[in-house]
């Protein structure tokens, strides 16, 4: 039989809540069991079916499904476990708490126990519920009671829906959502390297080593992240989204090198030295020495003209957002729909070098216009 | 002998000859690096020691210019692939309708295509009229003659564009040295034929072009009181694959490309002097 936990947190209900702990709640709600549905924001179903003599008695799992959110974020919650989603969900609703200040309502709910309760907790329509009164019908039982011919012609198949729900019955499985996976690996150099150049063929090894991982598994990232640990200065992260899911290391390893590069050439300025006279707490001394002001305006000046490049001590690659490899379908249909989705990857490292506003596609809009601007329009690529 | 050896790939030495060009014995790391070269080459890589040109491809078709006769005349098939190919003709001769029709017969041939406009006066409709598809056209507009030829470089290199148009229109074409490098970068790729249209360039990019065609016109093409098209004599001037000299008749038909009705084509006469009659165009 199954058992369902449902967790609704009304403060994440609200119209104006903020979203951002909900994805680290379910995160952390995997530690309880491998099956969780988030159906909303601020309502999650966890299976937990066979977990009793794992964690205990129901309560018990409740008790540690909220100890596990609470970590992420001190939010009350409504728990109710039930043998299908709505059973569970609807004990969720009806959870009361013990006392103003408690963290958690707790309920269960039986089919048997459904009989007393009104039907306006069912999910229905104004006017639905206004025929059902009509026919005298204000609790569950009731309407359980009826021959399902009897609601169904009077009431349609969203009538039968509700009588099912009425009796307790729900046939929607619970989906667990599929948690987002990431693959990585990293490379420390010994004497670090000079110039993001240098990485490219560590850059190239170790996509390889990830896509060769994600092929025997048919997936491909649609998503990567690289982090370069430079030695004197702060790391350089930079995240590229990929034209489109695929397992080729060195499409991957252009496409990520000339992203660095570009991300290098905004951040140089920064990582020069700061040219100013402080002292150790960082604050200026005051009037500088005679002949400093000079010596600083040559050290501004050499280092103006020739930046220093970077000492890369490590790279950390990370792939995300995996998929079906899209690429190796496309040819398939049409040869020029897999050169131009290959081409894609030339271009995003065009936008790269070169910047936005520099490739466009076009499309005919009016023909017959008579000025050329108005007779067709373009389309910058990348967008 | 020299001169030889140094033309061969990398790959091909075996790992205890590194040492012996290095010239001194072989450590660990020469042995590493003789490992990592050897990788490189099994994958294809292309690893190459000093300057060798590439000759030119001639494994995959050459870029239809989309007049049978031009094609003939080339000696190539079309615009050989790798090559850097200059349309030289004063302005009106039809390059630009030329150069439409090779990237509509490209594109038919199952291609992509790239044109990279400067001063931004492609009508994308004129094209589409002409039979080039813009879905498969990717347009890109640099910001000066040196970015034209750099991103025209970087498209080039990518080997998936088969025919692309590098259109100066009215600016001055870069320096030499660049179009030098991107000639042969073009032909170190041997993917895309480029062809060039700079009527400001010719010294600059006549000297550097491996193929280049002259254009002149020599009569208009009339039907009744409409003009309908011109009559141009394309002159291979200059082909480093093939032999150069051969000639041939164009008819370029105003807006409409080849695709002409055959009835107006056969009843269309030429005009050496352009009479005072109606153009119909686009």
């Amino acid at each position: 039989m199954t058992r369902i936990l449902a967790l609704v947190w009304p403060e994440l209900r609200a119209p104006e809540a903020v979203p951002a702990p909900f994805a680290r709640m379910l995160d952390a709600l995997d530690d309880l069991s491998p099956r969780v549905e988030a159906v909303d924001l601020g309502v999650a179903l966890v299976d937990v079916t066979g977990l009793e003599p794992l964690w205990g008695v129901e309560r018990r799992i409740a008790a540690r499904a909220v100890m596990l959110a609470r970590a992420v974020a001190p939010l009350t919650v409504r728990c109710g476990i039930g043998d299908n989603r709505w059973l569970a969900t609807l004990a969720a609703r009806l959870a009361r708490f013990e006392r103003p200040d408690a963290p958690a309502a707790f309920r269960t709910l039986t089919r048997e126990e459904l009989r007393d309760l009104p039907l306006t907790l069912l999910p229905a329509d104004a006017a639905t519920r206004q025929r059902f009164t009509l026919f005298g019908l204000t609790r569950m039982g009731p309407l359980a009671n009826l021959p399902r011919s009897a609601v169904g012609a009077q009431f349609g198949a969203a009538g039968e829906r509700l009588q099912a729900l009425a009796r307790g019955h729900d046939p929607r499985p619970l989906v667990p959502r599929r948690r987002p996976e990431r693959v990585a690996r990293g490379a420390t150099f010994e004497t670090p390297l000079e110039g993001i150049g240098s990485v490219s063929l560590t850059l190239r090894r170790l996509a390889a080593e990830l896509c060769d991982r994600l092929r025997v598994r048919h997936l491909a990232p649609g998503h990567a992240i690289l982090v370069l640990t430079l030695e004197d200065a702060p790391p350089l992260r930079v995240e590229q989204p990929f034209p489109q899911p695929a397992l080729e290391p060195d499409w991957i390893a252009r496409l990520l090198l000339s992203r660095l590069e570009a991300a290098a050439r905004v951040r140089r300025p920064a990582v020069r030295p700061q040219l100013s006279c402080t002292n150790q707490d960082g604050l200026s001394e005051g009037p500088r020495p005679a002949g400093l002001d000079s010596r600083l305006s040559n050290l501004r000046k050499s280092t103006t003209e020739e930046p220093n490049e970077p000492r890369i001590a490590s790279v950390h690659l990370a792939f995300d957002r995996l998929s079906d490899p899209a690429t190796r379908q496309l040819p398939a249909f049409e040869a020029r729909a897999g050169r131009w989705e290959e081409l894609r990857w030339s271009l995003e490292r065009i936008r790269h070098r070169f910047g936005e506003g520099r490739l466009w596609r076009a499309t005919v809009e009016r023909p017959t216009a008579g000025l050329s601007e108005h007779r067709s329009r373009l389309v910058e690529l990348n967008q | 002998m020299a001169g030889a050896s140094i033309a061969k790939p990398i790959g091909v030495f075996p790992k205890e000859n590194i040492c012996s060009i290095i010239g001194r014995p072989m450590t660990q790391t020469d042995a590493a690096l003789a490992t990592a070269l050897e990788t490189l080459r099994t994958r294809g890589l292309g690893l190459r020691r000093g300057s060798e040109a590439p000759s030119l491809d001639r494994s995959r078709p050459s870029v239809p210019t989309g007049h049978s006769s031009l094609d003939a005349a080339l000696g190539t098939g079309g615009w050989p692939r790798g090559s850097l190919a200059f349309l030289d003709g004063p302005a009106g001769s039809g390059a630009t309708t030329l150069a439409l029709g090779s990237l509509r017969a490209t594109q038919e041939a199952g291609g992509l295509a790239a044109w990279i406009d400067l001063d931004g006066t492609l009508d994308p409709a004129v094209a589409a009229r002409l039979g080039v598809s813009l879905e498969w056209l990717l347009l890109a507009r640099p910001h000066d003659a040196a970015e034209a030829v750099e991103l025209a470089a970087w498209l080039g290199r990518s080997g998936l564009i088969d025919a692309l148009v590098l259109d100066f229109g009215e600016r001055d074409a870069p320096d030499r040295r660049a179009l030098d490098r991107f000639g042969s970068l073009l032909a170190r790729s041997g993917a895309t034929s480029a062809l060039v249209l700079a009527p400001k360039g010719r010294a600059v990019v006549g000297s550097v072009a491996g193929v280049r065609v002259s254009l002149r016109r020599s009569a208009w093409l009339a039907v009744g009181r409409d003009l309908v098209g011109q009559r141009v004599h394309a002159t291979v001037d200059r082909h480093r694959w093939a032999l150069a000299g051969a000639s041939a008749q164009l008819d370029l038909w105003f807006g409409e490309g080849r695709r002409i009705d055959p009835l107006v084509a056969s009843l269309a006469r030429p005009l050496e002097e352009r009479p005072s009659l109606r153009v119909v165009s686009a």
